[in-house]
């Protein structure tokens, strides 16, 4: 989850879009994040692009407020995917500047922990491949949806692997377009659970913990996210965490401080947001999705402090 | 050629859509032309009522979005071949509406859903793309003579465009003739009345009756 606000590059010394591209850039980004926000972690890196882009996608980098976005997706159809050879996202070189500064950070601070992000399969997937054909083929061309979901999932086992190679303490999993909002519970089973656990499993294998993000409402795919191998499930504002822990027995969760509310609240609305959280017995406490650029630092500051101060 | 009354005609190709069977609604249409059924009733009362039902079990969670975008393949292969056939004059266009995603966003599943279901509802759609600056927003429904401005966002970094292009109708002046609808994800109500949008629609199925509501306002 980005959490390089437009606040925190102010001072001018790390800034993006340039952070995307070196990863002097990116580490020194990401210390600045960790030290003026008062997480408790490093977060790199500050796309969901880069996936996408190094299986063929073009990429607009954005700007110091804008995030990164897909230009155009390289195939018009899952059957026009042209499968790249194995390790493919390491030979981009903003995954590469991405590993090394995972270890930068993960020499520099032994005692914080690095969180390498992912972008998930289906939403590497639907970037690759025009979304609105993608989303169709998940019903009427299934053979073909599949084998290119396999392929994405190992293209990123691999980009996960060389993340935990460099120091990634954690590896996140972002995957919005595997939403119930969009998928509804059947397809959600069918395509978001078995890649995303693909994924978890190999990470797992190397003896790293996972988070798996699910955007959205997810009261069609409760079902689902029981079944995700993640160690730790993050969602967004609207879902009730305390609800969800009920009915998933063993769910570690985290979340989810509406990111609207830290952008346009005020400190106080915020202490109140965590504290209703905190009541809730969620088990990491952290925005409910990717932060807008814009949000002030002073309200970030307010979530982290109120949440070590009720700890 | 099957022995089947205009209604039923009418009922198969409403199927066709809910079924997501692009074939049947190309064979029952071209039928319908066959038969000199007229065509636009077969649009009207069979092909957009089908699309009727499927936004209808979008916002109930019965169909989903791939669901929904199959459905709409199925509706326009009626309307590629029923079209051609409609006697002029006979299309009642609703209301101009330009639609796009504002700047810095490239998600659009969610305007296409919505422009796919106006587009099948009577309305002419005038799809401006994703990424797209305030100002063409403004800009173009001022060429086009539209009523409505649809606006959709998936990122809270970018709603702050929202504001801007109801901003730049009050500066032209044009807020009583252009109103201005938002949605996507992070988009609630609430935004939409702090930026003094005239609405604000959850779903594609329900950004349909937004339309027509705005749309009765402006007549």
């Amino acid at each position: 989850m980005n959490a390089a606000v437009v606040d925190v590059m102010k001072n001018g010394a790390h800034t993006l879009p340039a952070a995307h591209h070196d990863a002097g850039l990116m580490s020194g980004l990401a210390d600045d994040v960790q030290r003026e926000t008062g997480f408790e972690n490093f977060g790199i890196p500050f796309c969901m692009t880069v996936e996408a882009e190094s299986l063929g996608s073009s990429v607009d980098y954005g700007t110091i407020k804008c995030e990164p976005k897909i230009g155009k997706e390289s195939f018009p159809s899952v059957r026009d995917v042209e499968f790249r050879p194995k390790r493919a996202i390491e030979k981009n070189k903003r995954a590469r500047a991405i590993v090394d500064a995972i270890s930068t950070l993960s020499q520099k601070y032994p005692d914080i922990p690095t969180i390498g992000a992912i972008t998930g399969p289906l939403s590497t997937s639907a970037s690759i491949v025009d979304p609105m054909t993608f989303l169709k083929e998940l019903r009427r061309g299934k053979n073909d949806a599949h084998r290119v979901l396999d392929y994405v999932c190992n293209q990123l086992i691999d980009y996960a692997g060389l993340m935990i190679e460099g120091g990634a303490d954690v590896i996140s999993i972002a995957d919005p377009t595997a939403t119930g909002e969009i998928l509804g519970p059947l397809m959600f089973g069918e395509y978001a659970v078995p890649y995303l656990n693909q994924l978890a499993d190999a990470i797992h294998k190397l003896g790293i913990p996972v988070i798996i993000h699910i955007c959205g409402n997810v009261k069609t795919v409760r079902k689902g996210l029981a079944m995700l191998h993640g160690d730790a499930l993050s969602v967004d504002a609207m879902v009730s965490l305390g609800t969800l822990k009920s009915e998933i027995s063993g769910l570690t969760t985290m979340g989810n401080l509406s990111t609207y509310m830290l952008e346009f609240g005020d400190e106080e609305k915020v202490r109140s947001g965590v504290r209703s959280l905190l009541g809730q017995n969620i088990d990491i406490m952290a925005p409910a999705c990717g932060l807008s650029t814009s949000t002030p630092i002073r309200n970030i500051r307010a979530f982290t402090l109120a949440v070590k101060e009720g700890l | 050629m099957t022995d089947m009354t205009k209604e039923e005609l009418h009922r198969g190709l409403a199927d066709a859509v809910v079924n997501m069977d692009e074939a049947t609604s190309a064979r029952l249409s071209e039928e319908a032309v066959e038969r000199r059924y007229d065509a636009f009733e077969a649009i009207d009362h069979g092909l957009a009522k089908g699309m009727e039902t499927a936004g209808r079990l979008f916002e109930e969670e019965e169909y989903f979005v791939p669901e929904l975008l199959m459905c709409a393949d199925a509706l326009n292969a009626g309307v590629d071949i029923l079209k051609p056939h409609i006697k002029r004059g006979k299309q009642d266009i609703r209301c101009k509406i330009v639609i796009g995603v504002i700047s810095g966003d490239t998600h659009d599943i969610g305007k296409n859903l919505v422009k796919l279901m106006l587009s099948s509802s009577g309305f002419e759609v005038v799809d401006l793309g994703r990424d797209v600056p305030p100002q063409s927003f403004v800009d173009r429904a001022v060429e086009e003579g539209a009523g409505i401005i649809m606006i959709s966002s998936l990122m809270t970094t970018t709603m702050e465009g929202m504001w801007e292009v109801v901003r730049m109708l009050e500066e032209r002046g044009l807020r009583d003739r252009i109103k201005v609808a938002v949605g996507g994800g992070p988009v609630s109500q609430g935004f939409a009345d702090k930026i003094g949008a005239d609405g604000y629609s959850p779903n594609a199925n329900h950004a349909v009756r937004l339309a027509a509501e705005l749309a009765a306002t402006l007549a």
